[in-house]
């Protein structure tokens, strides 16, 4: 069982790590915000430096990982994750699959390591540079301690694994790959901030899942962000629901679907 | 796989039936595919071909019905039915992307674990060994064709299921394509179910064959029986007053029916082949002079062509 689960995840590997296109999308958005982001307080701290402090240092640091963990980097999981859960449908090759006698159901599984795995990667290198980027730039500022970093890197890949395994459930119950696009991210982008803007919603904006997932951050994030408090057990809860019903969903459509 | 397994039918199945809707797909098909022969499923387009194997395979339910594969009932046993089974339904299909090789590596690491050792020998059977490594997006629809047949091979299979498998190769392809389908049956002792609305494919590369119109199972048989139309002989005759020898000959008991034809009389025996001789010796002894006496080799398409054209005509006329 273990040996034919280690070949499924590395088929599934393999299908998302050649999709290039994807891929260099998925890298643009991880990496390439940090890069500006640094890039543009570099150059105003060194024309105004009375005005603009270090790029980096701590601040930085927290400049950097809002941008990764809560904005572009749910992003690129949203395109990875999409890729994994319609890419055999997309291909019209998922029939082929099925003929094998393989289970449903363990094809839908195998697609879910596989996502998590191409998205931390990107992710990892992404706060990679955000790190280098807090290192590099920092002066005399103070740099994020041991900690801060661990905690930063778990978050970065909380914030980005649990959007990638929704958009893994909720590609697979579409079907459609621009759909499953156009609606997870004009959730994430659009729907999700503003819902979380509406206070006379009260508790109900602890359903929004970029709300339960922000509880987590180790850094502060205002705004909008501030609005929505919740407990770090209803966090928990409401995570776990978005990732269960959705993983339900697409399993229950991989399985009852005409292949 | 268990001794019944072994000796069991290749595909069997009984009243299974597909409805989409109110329109009927597969209408109560009884079907029965013997191992180690290649079995044409022959039909129309829109026959309902591609539904019954999407049936067999699991791609789609039946509303009702039984199947076996390989003695294996489907859908209860659909697992260990299809570890043995190979097939290629509609147009093969692969990620573009990706290489034929690394294809077939996606498919192997969901067969069994000697699967992934097959890839090279499949992908040299099929001729692809040399563009293995290119991307399949700049495949031909022949050469996909071939992957298809070599993602087949993986599973090292008792049974090939193969839908319209000669689409889009070119006539040298369909040569060789037919040449690996008699090695897979013949020295391999691998059942090969084909389906296609190509007479000439089928009677080539078959040794028996099903005609379905219209979601049902006309008749079913090996192919010479098949074109053979049962009990049905004909000669074309050739003599040297035609016009005469019509009249003696629609005297005679032992003709069925005899008519003018662009090739000379053409007369359907009342009894068996045999009885030729008897036609000849009864113009000779008229006085004619017989310049041809040939049986008419009835092809599948013919026969074919008069079973479907029975569903057009009245039902009482169809009894008769």
């Amino acid at each position: 069982m273990t040996a034919i689960a280690l070949r499924m995840f590395d088929a599934d590997l393999l299908k998302l790590r050649k999709k290039r296109g994807m891929l260099i999308w998925a890298l643009v958005l991880a990496l390439l915000p940090v890069v500006v982001l640094f890039t543009v307080k570099a150059i105003q701290h060194s024309s105004t430096p009375a005005q603009y402090g270090p790029a980096g240092g701590t601040s930085g640091y927290a400049d950097g990982l809002r941008l990764l963990s809560a904005f572009f980097g749910p992003l690129a999981a949203i395109l990875i994750g999409v890729e994994a859960g319609v890419g055999d449908s997309a291909a019209g090759v998922f029939r082929d699959l099925v003929v094998t006698g393989r289970s449903r159901l363990a094809l839908f599984a195998s697609r879910i390591p596989a996502a998590l795995a191409v998205c931390w990667s990107i992710m990892i290198a992404g706060y990679l540079l955000v790190l280098l980027g807090s290192y590099a730039f920092a002066s005399n500022l103070p740099t994020p301690d041991g900690a801060l970093i661990l905690n930063g890197l778990g978050f970065t890949l909380l914030a980005t694994g649990v959007v990638c395994v929704v958009a893994v459930g909720f590609a697979s119950l579409t079907n459609s790959k621009p759909t499953a696009i156009t609606a997870l991210i004009g959730w994430q982008l659009a729907a999700s901030p503003l819902i979380a803007s509406i206070s006379s919603l009260g508790s109900a904006r602890d359903g929004v899942l970029s709300q339960s997932i922000l509880h987590f951050s180790p850094i502060h994030f205002g705004g909008r962000a501030d609005n929505v408090s919740m407990s770090g057990g209803v966090a928990l809860i409401v995570m776990a629901a978005w990732v269960a019903v959705l993983l339900a969903l697409g399993a229950w459509r991989t399985r009852t679907m005409d292949a | 796989m268990s001794e019944q397994s072994n000796n069991a039918p290749a595909i069997e199945t009984r009243a299974l039936t597909k409805r989409f809707g109110a329109r009927t797909a597969v209408d109560g098909v009884d079907l029965l595919v013997p191992r180690a022969c290649a079995f044409g499923f022959l039909g129309p387009n829109g026959a309902g071909k591609t539904t019954m194997i999407r049936m067999l395979l699991g791609l789609t339910g039946a509303s009702e019905g039984d199947m076996r594969l390989l003695g294996h009932p489907v859908p209860a046993e659909r697992e260990v039915a299809l570890r043995r089974v190979g097939a290629v339904v509609e147009d093969p299909r692969f990620h573009p992307h990706l290489t034929g090789r690394e294809n077939l590596r996606i498919v192997a690491a969901l067969r069994d674990s000697e699967a992934a050792a097959r890839i090279a020998p499949s992908l040299a059977r099929v001729g692809l060994s040399e563009r293995a490594d290119e991307k399949v997006r700049r495949y031909s629809l022949g050469m996909r064709q071939r992957l298809g047949v070599a993602r087949c091979l993986l599973a090292d299979p008792q049974l090939l299921i193969l839908d319209e498998p000669t689409n889009g190769l070119d006539p040298g392809g369909i040569q060789e394509f037919r040449e690996m389908i008699r090695v897979l049956v013949e020295q391999e002792g691998r059942t090969v179910f084909l389906s296609s609305h190509l007479l000439d494919e089928v009677e080539k590369i078959c040794d028996a064959a099903a005609i379905v119109d219209r979601g049902r199972v006309l008749t079913q048989g090996p192919i010479a029986e098949l074109a053979g139309g049962g009990a049905r002989h004909e000669l074309i005759i050739g003599v040297d007053d035609g016009e005469r020898a019509l009249d003696v000959l629609a005297a005679s008991d032992a003709v069925r029916e005899a008519h003018r034809s662009d090739e000379g009389l053409r007369i359907v025996l009342a009894g068996s082949a045999e009885t030729a001789a008897e036609i000849n010796a009864l113009l000779v002894s008229a006085g004619f002079a017989v310049t041809r006496l040939e049986p008419v080799r009835h092809s599948l398409e013919h026969r074919f062509l008069e079973i479907t054209s029975r569903l057009d005509a009245p039902a009482e006329e169809v009894r008769a």
